[in-house]
């Protein structure tokens, strides 16, 4: 059985809370966005959108990522997760951090509970990089493995700067005003470890429930220097030269990155077996689509292409929602679906078949309740992206309602999966 | 001890056997999708059968094991089945069989 690897699936007590917080967190967020009411419509550097910003990367994303990573690392490092107690530890400091940091934001408690919560975030993220890193060393080089360490390193200094700012709400010391450390922490968290995690787990994930095969890897290498160079080297220039004219250089080479990894999903897509695509995979490749948008948002922001004021507002605050509604939310909302029934599945499972006849994963959820979730999503993005460009309060309470509607939904078979009895041939009729 | 004849009817009964094993994620059985090499029975009791998966790091590896052991000792409770993992040649979409594709919609 030489390099069988299949044996290295960590236990469901490591990887189900994440599961459950991320979900819970995503119900909340849809919450929130209809309590913040017209803040959604002001300016993005506000106390509740920022606590709205973060419950998403934070609560929503990030736990869901260290969750899925930790049963990934098996499938990308082809290893066993370095130590299942340190993931354990790490989730409790990580759900403490968040709430207090979602708290202290939306109550603009720019204080010395900012300055713990930021701390416990980034010993969290230490945590979770520790294990990462650990693991990595015993397991298997190759490009996926790359993405995954570069924007686990990102996210470290996101949690780093996030922290400096945090201590300078109360001890100042930084040379610049805090917008100036947001737009580079923003970066450093949406580009550096969304962008470059997606693009890394995704290239692995896609070929594989699409079963694509001979594909060349030469795109995901060029697209690794572009996007992760183009992103060192703004951040830098933002950090010590506060923006210079080569900003629209590193802008092209990121651009330029996240669409050759664009071609490289094309052409899994076109070379996929399986033609027809579940609930899971559509909402996956929304996602990969819709990283297009903040693409062309930037160039707008960047190059300040306003006809108003307002608009380029707007726009700034629309860049930032494509990202974590275009391009975060959906490949989360879909890859649940491509990940928790099968974890749930092997748990259940594993010792009873061949002895009875058993469900497959997919049957652990309604596929009526993940269709109703999927077009319930997409009208609620199309109704508040909208609703942002005209300015429209209606339209954004529309769209928050319909999005609370997508939170239920997704956690209903969320738990509907996690919640699941066993079933074989002898006790299911 | 079996004789040819006899053993080739129950390596064929074994093949038959495995039709009945899914993977999961794909939702094929493993004959059709090509994960089988070679499937051999010594006119005993021994039987041993030389697979691979559609990826190295297969989440499902465990259980499709498991399956094969399972679904074989229904049938032949006394046989000893030796299952020899490979990923040389490597897995590719030409091994699935033309009912496989079928099923696939391919």
């Amino acid at each position: 059985m030489n390099n069988l690897q299949t044996g290295n699936a960590p236990s469901l007590s490591v990887v189900v809370p994440h599961f459950i917080f991320s979900a819970l967190s995503f119900l909340c967020l849809t919450v929130f966005i209809i309590l913040a009411g017209t803040d959604v419509l002001g300016p993005y550097f506000s106390g509740k959108l920022v606590a709205i910003t973060h419950l998403a990367v934070l609560g929503w994303a990030s736990m869901l990522a260290f969750g899925a990573l930790y049963q990934l690392i098996p499938v990308v490092f082809e290893t066993a997760l370095y130590s299942e107690l340190l993931a354990k530890i790490t989730f409790w400091i990580f759900a403490v951090a968040i709430l207090l940091l979602v708290y202290s934001f939306w109550t603009s408690s720019y204080g010395t509970t900012l300055i713990y919560a930021s701390s416990l975030m980034f010993i969290a993220v230490s945590g979770f990089i520790g294990n990462v890193l650990f693991s990595k060393r015993m397991g298997k080089q190759n490009i996926q493995s790359r993405y995954v360490v570069t924007a686990i390193l990102w996210l470290l200094l996101a949690a780093l700067l996030g922290l400096l700012i945090a201590i300078n709400f109360k001890y100042p010391f930084l040379s610049q005003i805090h917008l100036h450390y947001l737009k580079i922490h923003a970066h450093l968290g949406l580009v550096g470890w969304f962008v470059t995690l997606i693009v890394g787990v995704s290239s692995s994930l896609i070929p594989m429930f699409l079963i694509s095969h001979n594909l060349k890897e030469d795109k995901l290498n060029y697209a690794y220097y572009l996007i992760n160079g183009g992103l060192l080297l703004l951040s830098l220039d933002w950090l010590v030269l506060q923006g210079t004219v080569l900003v629209p250089v590193y802008w092209m080479s990121i651009s330029l990155g996240i669409i050759l990894y664009l071609v490289f999903v094309w052409e899994v897509y076109q070379k996929r077996l399986r033609k027809e695509l579940d609930v899971g995979m559509k909402h996956t490749l929304i996602s990969v689509l819709s990283m297009l948008l903040p693409i062309l948002l930037s160039l707008t922001v960047m190059l300040k292409l306003d006809f108003q004021n307002s608009f380029h507002l707007r726009a700034t605050t629309l860049y930032g929602f494509s990202i974590i509604f275009g391009l975060i939310t959906p490949i989360i909302l879909g890859q649940t679906y491509k990940t928790l029934p099968f974890i749930i599945w092997l748990h259940k499972y594993k010792q009873l078949v061949g002895k009875y006849k058993t469900p497959l994963p997919k049957e652990l959820y309604s596929e009526q309740l993940a269709n109703l979730q999927f077009y319930s999503y997409n009208l609620a993005i199309i109704v508040l992206v909208t609703a942002i460009i005209s300015d429209s309060i209606w339209m954004i309470r529309i769209g928050s309602y319909t999005l609370l509607v997508t939170a239920i939904l997704y956690n209903l078979n969320v738990f509907k999966i996690i919640f699941h009895k066993v079933k074989t041939e002898s006790n299911s009729t | 001890m079996k004789t040819p004849d006899e053993i080739k009817e129950i390596e064929s009964e074994l093949e038959q056997i495995l039709y009945g094993v899914m993977d999961p994620e794909i939702e094929l059985n493993i004959v059709d999708l090509g994960l089988i090499y070679s499937l051999s029975y010594d006119g005993q009791s021994q039987v041993e059968v030389k697979m691979t998966f559609s990826t190295p790091a297969c989440p499902l590896g465990d259980a499709i094991l498991m399956n094969i052991r399972q679904s074989i000792a229904n049938v032949y409770p006394e046989f000893e089945v030796d299952i020899e993992v490979v990923f040389e040649p490597i897995w590719n979409s030409e091994m699935i069989s033309e009912k496989g594709r079928l099923l696939l919609g391919m």
